[in-house]
């Protein structure tokens, strides 16, 4: 029996701070960390996106989360970054996030599934709450946070 | 062994073959008399007959051997080509073209007999020269055999050695009471599948006893290192005739010679033939060691197989000098050169700033150097993707034939310029716009023979396929000669449909008129009310080809006909465009596009119909302001003097105000991605020298 609960299912989450609140992002969908670098500003394109910077020689859109989650626009800092998602099939795309702040291991039953709330915007990109000592972390739905959806 | 390995060769060489059959019996149509096509056809159709049978496509055998039984009359004169036949002739074509589908996709022929078409062909058979012997179709074949049976063919198996076991193998089967039987088979020497061929002869031999020698050695034959013929040692209870008879049976297999052996006899022709050798090598060492004496007989004997070798390689027939590549290793290849001229650039541009240090000329030099190989191996790699849109077009002519019969029209197709080459992924891709193209021009552009009689047009109508090299550009023409586009009902429809209101229509131009034409929407209507009919599916052919960083043009004259204008990129990877500055962005336009670069002052700037234009060598050009297109900040006082840069596209010309030009450079085009859902307005991305991203401005939308 307790072995089982062991195996059960855990996943690693890498921390990153946005704003006030701390959020999980699967660490499977992470590629790469990389510091803020200059972002080509692309016309006419989503206003979400930053542009596009280079990758070792590969193309990757660049998107403000904030602005996305209709939070207060990005302020760089030295602990900002930009976190590289891959994902199959779409290839890769970059996310900027305040501050890296470490990898947590959750099983799923530290993990409470949040209630669907429409009217709190920010619930629409997160698919549970994870219990890290006493402290939460909102666990990233990576589909939400990359499709086409966005808080206006 | 197994046959699948050859089903690559067999798919390519029956693809080759029924293109060669559909172009003969195009021009049989044409020429019903013709000698040369009729033994053209029948060779092709013979060809397919004896591929398929190989590789065990039976219902592809049994339609070919017709066919090829049909062609047996008409060569003989028995029978005369009718446009009945070769209707025909055209679905047995369409039939083995869905059997080699389906042999693509499932390695089955599948399981449609066509026997409607065999029934046909038979019934054409009969009509035609009364009951033939199928039987005939046969004769050809066979009389060649007895042809070259008459030059000899040598029963080699007596010259095969034996290895121990295979001694004991043959000692063996005799003491059980088997005949043993040397067998010598020659293939046909124009086969190209030799191994199938001898694998089917072992198969069908194998049925009848046991296989006791390959020679060569069944490895070797697999491996297809063997010259057109191959012997083996069968022990059997059957008669000699028997295995003879089955080993013939297999098609291309000219002759197979054998006779009953004892194993005594082979022992003793054996050991006599190692006493020579033996003989020949004391000799040759006695030679050796007397060298300045007598070289001679033994000089004689080495020199007689090496001649005979060089005699071998002569008559093999001479390979195609060409290598069959997986295009996933060039679009590698491509995207190391690609990578090869980022890291160039990054070195032209650290040469180009660190100058301090970096100036010793010598280095400059070798920079130099890097750009010539950097480019001519662009260029060699770009040529190697190359292939002339040959394969795309030369289904055509078929298809309008068709279209002809069809339709009820008379229309020629006239093709000029299949020569003209163009990377790989777009000539795979171009097929289908221009099918609909052509179509389109067959259905809804020419006018049936008697309107066409009553406006005092040929009867025939003309349908035009051109195709040649612009620049960087390929351009390929379909055009017809029939009513043309008629912009007045086009113009109506828009107006019924809401996408605009007469008043606008009033004001429109011809041109985008014209354009409804491609707009989605526009097309799903069509079908269900028929104006002029043009429309259906254009807005996909626009689509199929923007989507290959290309665009189409429509020019049509009232009465005359029509034009569409497909330009197309000569390459997707690597371009050579000039860079330029708008405030602090960079941005690469292509070259190729480019007609002049012009420095003016703001005064030049004139006004027609409220918007900027200048007047420059005749041309009045409408100006774009770039910054005010990508939305860059303001600047906060104007200059007074612009730089423009002049683009054409086709026959429409127009000034691009830029910043600041920063020369010209190699540029490798990178996607944006999947997820930027922007502007057509900027095609892609590039790396430049200092990992800067620059955006390459797509001049061909701005027009």
């Amino acid at each position: 029996m307790d072995e089982n609960i062991v195996k059960a299912e855990t996943k690693q989450f890498i921390v990153v701070k946005l704003g006030g609140e701390q959020y999980g992002i699967d660490i499977r969908y992470v590629d790469n960390i990389v510091r803020l670098q200059k972002i080509t500003r692309v016309p006419k394109i989503q206003p979400y996106f930053k542009g596009i910077i280079n990758l070792r020689g590969e193309i990757v859109p660049v998107m403000s989360i904030r602005t996305k989650m209709g939070l207060p626009a990005d302020e760089f800092t030295d602990a900002s970054r930009i976190i590289i998602l891959k994902i199959e099939e779409q290839g890769a795309i970059g996310i900027i996030i305040d501050a890296v702040k470490e990898v947590v291991t959750l099983s799923t039953n530290e993990i409470d599934k949040v209630a669907y709330d429409a009217k709190d915007e920010k619930s629409n990109f997160i698919n549970g709450v994870g219990k890290h000592g006493e402290e939460l972390i909102s666990l990233f739905d990576i589909n939400c946070i990359i499709g086409e959806k966005e808080v206006v | 062994m197994d046959v699948s390995q050859y089903l690559e060769i067999f798919i390519d060489e029956t693809n080759g073959h029924l293109q060669n059959l559909s172009d003969c019996i195009m021009t049989l149509e044409k020429e019903p008399e013709n000698m040369d096509t009729i033994n053209e056809i029948f060779r092709a159709a013979h060809s397919l007959k004896g591929m398929a049978g190989t590789m065990g496509f039976k219902r592809m055998q049994h339609l070919t051997h017709d066919m090829e039984n049909v062609f047996q009359e008409v060569r003989s004169g028995k029978m005369k080509v009718t446009s009945g036949l070769v209707d025909v002739l055209f679905q047995c074509l369409d039939a083995l073209d869905i059997y080699l589908e389906n042999i693509k996709n499932t390695s089955d022929e599948g399981t449609d007999d066509n026997a409607a078409i065999i029934q046909e062909l038979n019934d054409i058979l009969a009509a035609g020269s009364g009951a033939a012997a199928p039987k005939e179709a046969e004769k050809a074949p066979v009389g060649k055999t007895e042809e070259k049976k008459a030059e000899g063919y040598e029963g080699k198996y007596l010259q095969v050695e034996f290895s121990e076991k295979e001694k004991d193998a043959l000692q063996e089967a005799e003491q059980k009471g088997l005949h043993i039987y040397g067998i010598t088979v020659y293939i046909n020497e124009e086969c190209l599948l030799k191994a199938a061929r001898a694998f089917l002869v072992f198969k069908a031999v194998e049925e009848l006893g046991d296989i006791l020698v390959y020679s060569p050695s069944s490895q070797v034959i697999e491996d297809e290192n063997f010259e057109f013929d191959f012997s083996f040692y069968l022990g059997t209870d059957v008669p000699l005739e028997r295995v003879l008879e089955v080993s013939k049976a297999v098609s291309e297999i000219v002759e197979a010679v054998g006779a009953e052996v004892k194993y005594r006899d082979l022992e003793a022709a054996q050991n006599e033939k190692e006493q020579k050798e033996h003989e020949n090598r004391t000799a040759a060492e006695q030679a050796a060691a007397s060298m300045a004496v007598a070289p001679v007989p033994a000089h004689k004997e080495a020199e007689k197989p090496a001649a005979n070798n060089k005699k071998q390689n002569n008559s093999k027939p001479v390979t195609n000098r060409t290598v069959r590549v997986d295009i996933e290793k060039l679009d590698a290849l491509m995207n190391q050169v690609s990578e090869l001229i980022i890291a160039k650039n990054s070195l032209v541009s650290i040469g180009a700033t660190e100058g301090g240090s970096m100036q010793n000329q010598s280095f400059h030099e070798q920079i130099e150097y890097l750009e010539r190989i950097t480019t001519s191996l662009h260029e060699s790699v770009m040529k190697v993707r190359m292939v002339p849109i040959e394969s795309v077009v030369q289904k055509f002519p078929r298809m309008i034939r068709d279209l002809s019969k069809k339709l009820n029209k008379k229309m020629e197709l006239y093709m000029s310029g299949e020569d003209t080459e163009l990377d790989r992924t777009v000539v795979d891709q171009i097929g289908d716009p221009l099918q609909h193209l052509l179509r389109n021009s067959a259905d809804h552009g020419l006018e049936s023979a008697e309107v066409r009689k009553e406006k005092g047009k040929p009867e025939v109508g003309s349908i035009y396929l051109n195709a040649f090299q612009e620049g960087n550009n390929v351009i390929i023409e379909v055009g017809d000669d029939g009513a043309g586009i008629n912009t007045e009902q086009v113009k109506a429809k828009a107006i019924e449909r809401g996408i605009i209101t007469p008043e606008q229509g009033e004001a429109m131009s011809q041109k985008e008129i014209i354009d409804f034409l491609f707009m989605p929407s526009f097309s799903m209507a069509k079908k269900i009310t028929d104006v002029s009919g043009r429309g259906v599916g254009l807005d996909v052919v626009k689509s199929n080809i923007e989507a290959l960083g290309g665009d189409v043009e429509v020019k049509s004259v009232m009465g005359e006909g029509s034009k569409f204008t497909v330009r197309l990129p000569l390459t997707l990877a690597i371009i050579q465009a000039l860079m330029v500055e708008i405030r602090d962005e960079k941005y690469a336009i292509a070259l190729g596009s480019i007609q002049t670069i012009e420095d003016i002052s703001t005064d030049e700037i004139k006004y027609v119909q409220a918007e900027e234009v200048i007047h420059i060598r005749g041309l009045v050009i409408p100006l774009i302001r770039l910054d005010r297109i990508l939305d860059c900040e303001p600047k906060e006082e104007e200059s007074e003097n612009l730089t423009v840069v002049i683009v054409k596209k086709g026959e429409k010309y127009a000034g691009l105000i830029v910043d600041a030009l920063i020369g010209q450079q190699e540029i490798v085009i990178k996607s944006l991605g999947k997820y930027i859902d922007g502007s057509k307005l900027i095609s892609g991305a590039t790396i430049l020298g200092d990992g800067e991203v620059a955006l390459i401005l797509d001049a061909n939308t701005l027009l």
